[in-house]
């Protein structure tokens, strides 16, 4: 009979299978043209003769566990077959790929194993589709790693903004001053002469920079320093310009809370030796209140008084500064300053060649 | 399996790796866990640097031995509007010279508003045997010299792109330093360039370079010889001409408009200066294909940019002056349905008077007839806060939107009252904006606004606005993802800055100028914060020798990890931590 009736009648007599033994001990047979797909298999059986009885099964690295053979054999089964389109071919790598982050994994690390590259290439890039546009959190989470880059080695701890406890810190102060703001807007409405007005901020400030006594809330009734800015408001006409053009401190805004400095030191990665020129041999500290004032402990102590007193010297002239001012703003009131000076328009003097 | 990706050998991680691309996955990545920051380190091969002063070349270096792309931004945005004075710096010599000792295999450098010499460029040319990109935007320092010496040395180059940079030119022949058999050239750009380069010699080159795909020329290439070159590379992908004019005659047009018709893959034009309205005819043919149209050098009237841009269906992006008047946008806005970028150019912005038909409706209109407009530019001058709201609740996926009303503290010209609600609303509405640029007349309010709803806004750039240190810290607070910040001339002083130190390390940098900044307040914050470099810039002489309360003239406020710097100049004084005054 010729090879040709042979192979209708008995067609598994024609084809071969290949033995291949995984790491737990257990041997399969499987198709030889679906098995040769893997380079590395195709290479045990060319050059090394293994792979055609039992006895020499081929063994399959470690990382190839049966479940994951058997994704990686009908994955080969699919693709070995020529003649299919590459449309076809993308659609079934599209849903062969949906698989469980943990699986997916353990399936590129199989087939890089198998050195079967395409495949590799497909479970890479939806590793990498898996990982783009998460944080740091989100994809330790994913992956199950572990948190053990000290804070000195995250070269940009500030990036990632919402990771760093102090800008979490901030943000929450910071929310709640615009809720004291909005509060303030309503009680704007409501009274008319004088108005709780945030003194307490230069206070604030001082302790803040000086390692604090806690008590900051003391709220001072003082002159009305938001006047000016409600009169304005309630103007319709706001054509009468009352922007102060002076120089100095007369802004007319409500003080705020300085926002602990974060003066701790940025470390190098540890891959650096420090030539930075201020680097002190410090572990990020203090995860805890602005109020504690630990904040400035790098600084040398008899430094540090010093720039307590000038700070203290600054905020007292910020702070006097205000009735004298609050009498220049309300006598200026309806004067307008010219916004412009010479220059009008300065913006742009030629055109923006910028393509992105 | 309790941590799997342990079970990866280093080699599949970076395999992975190599298939996130985007530096804001990177930075996650790499700050992920001990195993993933090494491999993520060792595979990176591209950096960007916003600030070159935010980082040591040596610190880039020691982190990521491998890189082959690098990307350099140096002076801040108000250079351009030649607020930072000559000499303040973004000077490329240490990284170059650091790079060329460390990187010999580094292929692209990427420059912006930084300043080169011609013996960085000869560096470069000498130490990089793979080089393949050279950009050079708006940067300045160096000749023609310079390029020479790239161009002779550089075998693998692919693109030579010199946008708007100021060049020293000494000789046209610096293009003839191109050796008979180099053939990779990919882009080039010398449109900036203002003498005659060597016309011959320019013609041997882009005939014999198949992958050309963008020239543009400058100004000195005459029209006559345009046809010549596209007929060489009529695979062109990108044109500059240069000067669009020359004597009214039919055999150089026909030959001009066949060059063209040559064209086919032809997608983005610019160039057209000094341009003879009967020449434009000749792009007809291509302007179906148009993708993009920069015409902002182009002074022609209104009829005729109808003309051109009504056959560009399939424009996305236009640059243009504003003598496409109200009657040019409706245009647009009728036949440019997929535009994407608009910029509109001031042909005439120091004249007293208005010079063109341009107002706010034709931004209206543009906003109504283009759905993915996204991207805006438009000097005009008058506006109006029902315009504003139109434009924010036609377009709620504006991402980048600059105003720029020709004179400061212009009301909306309908109720002369502040501008405030428009912004507003163009915050509100447009909740992916990123960049904002406001003008007219502006109170606190705005800011309050931008605060409120600009949780997305990256880049803010201010001027002649606001009352008080209310208005910067409604930004400095609200302004979540706010990167950069640019002010001048608004009443802002020291409070809201100091108040909101903090927030200055989460930025890239702030810029201050002709407010009410002290001193005082500088000292503070340089005192305070030593992973900021904070700059005052005064050309006035010491700061101290002027009142402490007498305000600086400008600011320049970044974050760094390098320190401070040591190449200011005489008008530039930072203060670290010893309180002492440094000049440098």
């Amino acid at each position: 009979m010729s090879e040709f009736d042979m192979a209708v009648i008995k067609p598994e007599m024609i084809k071969s299978y290949i033995w291949l033994q995984t790491a737990d001990g257990s041997i399969q047979q499987v198709e030889q043209e679906v098995a040769m797909f893997c380079p590395m298999i195709c290479h045990e059986i060319i050059q090394k003769g293994m792979g055609s009885s039992k006895t020499y099964a081929i063994s399959l690295p470690q990382r190839v566990n049966p479940c994951m053979l058997s994704l990686i054999l009908d994955y080969c089964r699919f693709h070995q077959v020529t003649g299919r389109s590459n449309k076809e071919r993308k659609s079934f790598d599209e849903k062969f790929i949906r698989m469980d982050t943990k699986r997916l994994c353990e399936l590129t690390s199989a087939a890089d194993g198998l050195q079967l590259k395409p495949l590799v290439d497909l479970t890479s890039r939806a590793l990498a589709r898996i990982i783009e546009g998460k944080t740091p959190e989100e994809i330790r989470e994913i992956f199950h790693l572990p948190d053990d880059l000290t804070e000195e080695e995250k070269l940009e701890p500030l990036k990632n903004s919402t990771d760093d406890p102090r800008i979490r810190l901030l943000n929450r102060l910071y929310a709640r001053k615009r809720k004291e703001l909005k509060e303030r807007e309503h009680l704007k409405n409501v009274e008319t002469e004088e108005e709780r007005v945030d003194d307490r901020s230069v206070e604030d400030l001082l302790s803040f920079i000086n390692g604090g006594n806690g008590d900051s809330k003391v709220l001072k009734t003082s002159k009305s320093k938001k006047k000016n800015r409600r009169r304005k408001e309630q103007q319709k006409n706001a054509s009468v310009d009352e922007s102060i053009e002076s120089h100095g401190k007369d802004s007319n805004g409500l003080n705020f809370v300085c926002n602990g400095t974060g003066v701790d030191k940025l470390q190098p990665h540890p891959g650096e030796t420090s030539t930075l020129p201020d680097v002190e041999d410090d572990t990020f500290p203090h995860k805890v209140e602005f109020d504690d004032g630990d904040i400035d402990d790098e600084i040398d102590p008899a430094l540090r008084e010093k720039i307590d007193r000038e700070v203290e010297d600054f905020a007292r002239r910020l702070n006097s500064d205000w009735p004298e001012r609050m009498q220049e703003i309300l006598s200026l009131g309806q004067e307008r300053r010219p916004v412009n000076e010479n220059g009008s328009l300065r913006r742009y003097t030629r055109p923006d060649p910028e393509w992105k | 399996m309790q941590r799997m990706a342990c079970s990866f050998p280093d080699e599949v991680l970076e395999h992975v790796f190599s298939f996130v691309q985007c530096d804001n996955d990177r930075n996650a990545i790499s700050t992920v866990c001990k195993s993933w920051y090494k491999i993520e380190r060792w595979s990176r091969r591209r950096v960007f640097v916003g600030n070159c002063y935010a980082i040591s070349p040596g610190m880039v270096i020691r982190r990521f031995p491998e890189l082959r792309s690098i990307e350099l931004k140096g002076k801040p945005h108000f250079a351009d509007f030649n607020l930072v004075p000559d000499g303040w710096g973004g000077y490329v010599a240490p990284w170059i010279s650091a790079m060329a000792a460390a990187y010999p295999w580094l292929e692209e450098i990427r420059l912006k508003r930084m300043v080169i010499t011609d013996e960085n460029l000869e560096l470069i040319a000498k130490s990089f045997k793979n080089f393949k990109v050279l950009v050079l935007s708006s940067c300045e320092g160096f000749s023609t010299e310079g390029l020479a010496a790239v161009a002779a040395n550089c075998r693998n180059l692919r693109e030579l792109d010199l946008r708007e940079s100021e060049v020293e030119d000494l000789s046209g022949h610096w293009l003839s330093h191109f050796p008979d058999d180099y053939t990779s050239l990919v882009s080039l750009n010398i449109a900036c360039l203002g003498c005659e380069v060597s016309f011959s010699a320019l013609e041997r080159l882009v005939g014999r370079c198949p992958n050309l795909r963008t020239l543009r020329l400058n100004r000195a290439v005459p029209l006559d010889k345009l046809a010549n070159l596209l007929r060489r590379a009529p695979q062109l992908v990108e044109l500059g001409t240069g000067a669009y004019s020359s004597e009214l005659r039919p055999d150089v047009f026909s030959n001009l408009s066949g060059a063209f018709s040559g064209c086919k893959e032809l997608k983005s034009l610019s160039g057209f200066w000094d341009v003879v309205p009967g020449y434009l005819p000749a792009v007809y043919p291509i302007c179906c294909r148009l993708t993009t149209l920069n015409l902002s050098y182009a002074t022609i009237q209104s009829p005729d940019l109808i003309k051109l841009v009504g056959q560009c269906q399939n424009l996305q992006r236009l640059w243009v002056l504003d003598y496409i008047e109200d009657a040019g946008l409706d245009a647009v806005a009728a036949s440019c349905k997929g535009l994407r970028e608009l910029r509109v150019f001031p042909s005439d912005p120091f004249g007293p008077e208005p010079n063109v038909l341009l107002t706010e409706q034709g931004l209206v209109s543009v906003s109504e007839g283009c759905p993915k407009l996204q991207s805006v530019l438009y000097f005009c001058r008058q506006m109006s806060n029902a315009a504003l709201m139109t434009i924010a609740r036609n377009r709620p996926n504006m991402t980048r939107f600059r105003l720029c009303i020709i004179e400061p503290g212009t009301p909306d010209y309908l109720t002369l009252q502040p501008l405030d609600v428009g912004f507003g609303a163009i915050v509100e509405h447009c909740k992916d904006l990123q960049r904002l640029s406001l003008s007219g007349l502006l109170t606190d309010r705005v800011f309050e606004y931008i605060g409120t709803y600009a949780k997305k806004l990256e880049m803010l750039s201010v001027a002649f606005a606001g009352e008080s240190d209310l208005g910067l810290h409604h930004v400095l607070s609200g302004c979540e993802n706010l990167r950069k910040l640019e002010i001048r001339d608004c009443p802002f002083g020291d409070k809201a800055l100091l108040a909101n130190a903090a927030k200055l390390e989460t930025m890239r940098s702030l810029w201050m100028s002709s407010c009410s900044v002290t001193f005082g307040a500088c000292k503070l914050l340089g005192q305070k914060m030593p992973r900021l470099n904070v700059e005052v810039i005064d050309e006035r002489g010491p700061p101290d020798s002027r009142p402490e309360r007498c305000p600086i003239e400008k600011l320049y406020i970044y974050r760094t990890v390098a320190g401070p710097r040591f190449d200011m100049p005489g008008f530039v004084w930072t203060i670290d931590e010893d309180s002492a005054m440094r000049l440098s």
